[in-house]
């Protein structure tokens, strides 16, 4: 195949492939893309310089495009915080949050019953539970000093989105990139937020490190739909 | 129909018993009669259940525990952000992507994410009307950070295309227990990096996106297609957090 042909061919996909997505993980995907199980954005950090804690944020849902599932928890879709603690990319605790009636109940940390795609709620480690908020947030803190919420909150990400999908489809009359300064696509849009914040004894020690030697916990997040 | 007519009358002067009841001023003539019915342990009177409702304590609603069984399936994956989104090519991808598990994406994704990563370069080539052998990949500052300032960033960097895609490719995030959050910085900047560190966590206010654009395209210094000399911007998108945080659980501002 001629080379440009080939560029033609790749420039032609990206197009096709970029009309519709959002990151960070807004949207990303036809098969959960505005779904109640759509997860937005996930955060994992250190609360304050030389805390004991670690805080989870998963983001589910957006009301950044009209046309998107927002606003209510599915009680058939149970979140997990997926944990690794010695570095082979398999979950070795979970936390579990999923709602009944108006609550958010969380699970865990423990080992899951079963790694991988399918999930069973750890209904024998419950963490705590908390009153799904309304705009002003409701915080349950348990006696072993986990923090918990659920509820719509501002949704933090910020990404010239609208110009991205662009950018990654340049012409020879459009080639000069983002706009500086951009706009906010995210500005003023919301997210179905649940967060927990746990103290690292719960966590316990991980032998896994990143690439400067760090010890880290390897985390993802995962949505998972009743069958 | 007579039984039922019965029944209704029988109705009618229990309630207005009722109402007779809670219309006297004088408690001592109803309060031995409730407490005998609302406490004799079977349900009889104007009750709902046994002792409560009608004119006893309202009954207090069953607290069960709420249902939590079955087996749930996974749907949506998430760990490192904008990755999946940038160097995915096609729907399908995302959606194979999302049936995933970390084990599995190396192999599965990395492939396409590199031949995506030139891809988005050779479309810029075009664009600026060069050919798409002259616009490849650069390694990036994460080379220099590893290796020290020795490296100039264009020859020995090791973090090549196929390095960065085989890292991205597995979608997790890090998160250090007994160190300060860092996404990605630079430090000092090139060519020495001093003070540069990452990959221990995310936080709301990380601008995630302009990190993965100078690793993406910012070649060994960070500002490649830094937006001057007839290059296009695609070193950061120009914009910063609009959104209100809070110093405090959850860290999320109330919503708009």
């Amino acid at each position: 195949m001629k080379k440009t042909t080939k560029v033609s061919l790749c420039i032609g996909t990206l197009m096709a492939a970029t009309a519709i997505f959002v990151a960070a993980d807004h949207i990303d995907a036809p098969g959960s893309m505005g779904t109640s199980a759509d997860i937005a954005d996930y955060f994992a950090f250190e609360p304050t310089t030389g805390s004991d804690n670690t805080v989870f944020l998963v983001d589910l849902q957006s009301d950044v495009l009209p046309e998107l599932a927002y606003g209510t928890f599915d009680e058939d879709v149970l979140t997990e915080i997926n944990i690794d603690t010695d570095d082979d990319l398999v979950e070795d605790l979970v936390i579990q949050a999923i709602p009944r009636d108006g609550r958010m109940y969380f699970f865990g940390p423990v080992a899951p019953s079963a790694t991988g795609r399918g999930s069973e709620v750890a209904i024998n480690s419950p963490l705590g539970d908390v009153a799904i908020s309304g705009s002003t947030a409701i915080v349950e803190t348990t006696s072993n000093g986990v923090s918990l919420f659920a509820g719509p909150r501002q949704d933090p990400f910020y990404f010239d989105f609208f110009r991205f999908n662009e950018v990654v489809a340049p012409s020879p009359e459009d080639n000069s990139g983002f706009n500086n300064p951009g706009m906010d696509t995210f500005d003023g849009a919301n997210t179905m937020t649940i967060a927990v914040e746990v103290p690292n004894t719960l966590l316990g020690q991980t032998t896994a490190t990143n690439v400067l030697g760090v010890p880290v916990y390897k985390t993802w997040v995962t949505t998972n739909r009743k069958q | 129909m007579k039984l039922n007519t019965s029944k209704y009358w029988l109705c009618a002067l229990v309630f207005t018993a009722t109402l007779l009841s809670c219309s006297n001023d004088d408690d001592n003539d109803m309060e031995p009669i409730a407490m005998a019915t609302c406490d004799d342990g079977i349900m009889n009177g104007d009750e709902t259940g046994v002792d409560c409702g009608g004119s006893c304590e309202p009954c207090e609603i069953m607290s069960m525990d709420p249902d939590f069984s079955g087996t749930y399936a996974q749907v949506d994956f998430m760990g490192r952000p904008g990755i999946n989104t940038v160097l995915s090519a096609n729907g399908d991808i995302k959606d194979m992507h999302n049936q995933a598990i970390p084990s599995e994406m190396g192999a599965m994704f990395q492939p396409g994410f590199e031949t995506q990563l030139e891809a988005l370069h050779d479309a810029y080539a075009i664009a600026l009307g060069l050919t798409a052998a002259d616009v490849d990949y650069q390694p990036n500052i994460l080379g220099d950070i590893l290796n020290g300032p020795d490296d100039d960033g264009f020859t020995n960097n090791p973090v090549s295309a196929e390095v960065l895609t085989t890292v991205l490719a597995t979608d997790v995030i890090e998160v250090a227990p007994n160190a300060p959050t860092t996404y990605f910085n630079p430090g000092a900047g090139a060519p020495t990096y001093d003070g540069g560190i990452g990959l221990t966590g995310r936080t709301p206010q990380d601008d995630i996106i302009d990190v993965s654009l100078i690793l993406l395209f910012g070649g060994g210094d960070g500002a490649r297609f830094n937006g001057e000399g007839g290059l296009p911007l695609l070193v950061s998108d120009g914009v910063s957090l609009t959104a209100i945080l809070s110093d405090s659980f959850p860290y999320l501002g109330n919503p708009e």
